[in-house]
């Protein structure tokens, strides 16, 4: 059983959002919700400051601390490492999103349009609707599973296939020889804010 | 509408889960002191008749605010089949326990002539749960490890303290209102000087809580934004718990029995407690993410609106 993990190359990142946009698609994400994001730091005073992108998603954690304080089991870890909502037992008291360090789960009452209150919802937002209701649901957590169905498909994860860098690089984390395994181990990978001790499996190659 | 930003103020935890706490506060405060009060004997008599009243209500009504929370309310009671599970699972059951005893506590109490061990046992039991389900509610918030600002572990020490007190003010209002004649200058001195106590302690406990988040710059930022806020400066620090440490004061050194200004004391010192609540809960922020020197968290910058359809160019 392979145990899944990504690297992102930070040298890489230019901060264009297509991660973000294309887990939108792919995942048919509401208003706010951001499974991909892309956070922009500075280091330096001005003139000398250096800008910096930081594509966040869910760390797939070793020790996940939503699972820890999920009260219903809702939350999961399946045997490759990856973090799933059971949304049939989630009661939606959002307390795993408090519990997440990285902001990476989200909740929405209902799914909403991008479009002004009022219009009538097109034939492609009926379909998002339902997509999304079927996979990831209303009144529950939801959060980034590294494209499951595609995986199940033998395709890579959206953000990962979408980044005109090929600044993310997914595979098995166990595998000595997989190329996120070769790039954390020679580019010295780093786990973000690894004081929080969730043991990410989301590595980042540092800037330069 | 913007991505979620590291930094930024949690939005999913609101009114209805600090009216939650809140309440959960009061009815185990109020039956802490009801319980208390019953093994000190009849003197105390009314103080318990109100204390008990007030406490399986409030639980019962707290619930009820954290049930309307929920996104899917129907699954509730899957958390009181995993009491080992989580925070949320294990003050589910505690609670749960403590509404039992505090209900057969109240009847007995109320409707039977029954008293002697049984009432003891059930109210040393109650105590137990009552305390615990104080310190969860406390400690619920402290296990968050997404939220810095709670985590300086100082939080249920906070609410254990501001439950007594609010649980105290309950009473105080109860009796005032409906103690009637009973309800004299003794017992309210007493009570007046009791929440006075109580009071001074909450407010040390405060200023240990905040000197403690400002220690660490994640819980810093939530300190200084609640210390910003109207509402928590006013409507907790001065109206909630400076101006009811007056009054109690007053009503302490005062030889006749001023009712009216414990009724207001008390209820300035209940608001003080849902803000308080209120407040350590928006305030409440993302931590900051760091690699390689560089701090990715929250800018600043004013939040657009969603168009309304009038903000559409004509057709």
């Amino acid at each position: 059983m392979p145990r899944y993990g990504m690297v992102i190359d930070l040298k890489r990142c230019y901060g264009c959002y297509a991660c973000s946009m294309a887990c939108k698609t792919a995942n048919h994400t509401p208003p706010g919700v951001f499974w991909a994001r892309v956070l922009m730091g500075e280091v330096g005073s001005y003139p000398n400051t250096v800008r910096q992108a930081l594509p966040v998603l869910c760390m797939q954690c070793e020790e996940p601390s939503c699972m820890e304080v999920c009260p219903t089991g809702a939350t999961q870890k399946r045997d490759d490492g990856i973090v799933i909502v059971e949304k049939e037992k989630c009661m939606g008291c959002k307390y795993c999103m408090m519990a997440c360090p990285y902001g990476a789960r989200y909740s929405v009452e209902e799914w909403e349009s991008y479009f002004p209150d009022g219009l009538p919802l097109s034939q492609l937002e009926e379909f998002q609707k339902k997509a999304w209701e079927e996979k990831s649901g209303c009144g529950v957590a939801t959060k980034c599973d590294f494209c499951l169905d595609r995986l199940a498909e033998g395709r890579l994860p959206s953000c990962v296939e979408a980044c005109p860098a090929k600044a993310r690089i997914f595979g098995d984390l166990d595998d000595p020889n997989s190329e996120p395994s070769i790039l954390i181990k020679k580019e010295r990978g780093q786990q973000l804010n690894p004081e929080f001790g969730n043991k990410p499996k989301v590595y980042y190659l540092p800037p330069r | 509408m913007d991505p979620k930003v590291n930094g930024q103020l949690q939005t999913e935890w609101g009114w209805l889960i600090a009216v939650y706490l809140f309440l959960g506060g009061v009815g185990g405060g109020a039956y802490t002191i009801a319980a208390i009060n019953s093994f000190l004997g009849e003197s105390m008599g009314l103080s318990t008749t109100v204390g008990l009243w007030i406490g399986f209500p409030a639980l019962l009504i707290g619930s009820l605010f954290l049930i309307a929370d929920l996104g899917s309310p129907s699954r509730a009671v899957l958390a009181a089949m995993k009491p080992r599970t989580s925070w949320i699972a294990r003050g589910t059951l505690i609670i749960s326990i403590f509404m039992i005893l505090s209900f057969v506590h109240l009847v007995l109490h109320q409707f039977t002539a029954i008293t002697g061990s049984i009432i003891n046992i059930i109210a040393v039991l109650g105590i137990v749960f009552a305390i615990g389900t104080m310190a969860y509610t406390g400690i619920l918030l402290g296990a968050s490890k997404g939220i810095p600002f709670w985590r300086t572990g100082v939080v249920p020490v906070v609410f254990v303290v501001s439950a007594t007190v609010t649980g105290h003010f309950a009473i105080m209002l109860g009796v005032t209102l409906f103690g009637g004649a009973s309800a004299g200058l003794e017992p309210l001195q007493t009570m007046a000087a009791e929440a006075t106590g109580l009071v001074v302690l909450e407010v040390l406990t405060i200023l240990f809580f905040l000197q403690a988040a400002f220690r660490q710059p994640d819980p810093r930022e939530s300190a200084e934004r609640i210390l910003r806020k109207r509402m928590f400066v006013w409507g907790y620090f001065i109206l909630g718990l400076t101006v009811p440490l007056v009054l109690m004061i007053i009503i302490y050194r005062s030889s006749v029995a001023l009712h009216g200004l414990a009724a207001i004391g008390a209820l300035l010192g209940l608001m003080g407690g849902l803000i308080l609540r209120q407040a350590v809960l928006v305030c409440g922020a993302l931590p900051t993410l760091n690699i390689a020197g560089f701090e990715f968290r929250r800018i600043h910058r004013p939040k657009e609106p969603k168009p309304g359809i009038g903000m559409l160019p004509p057709q």
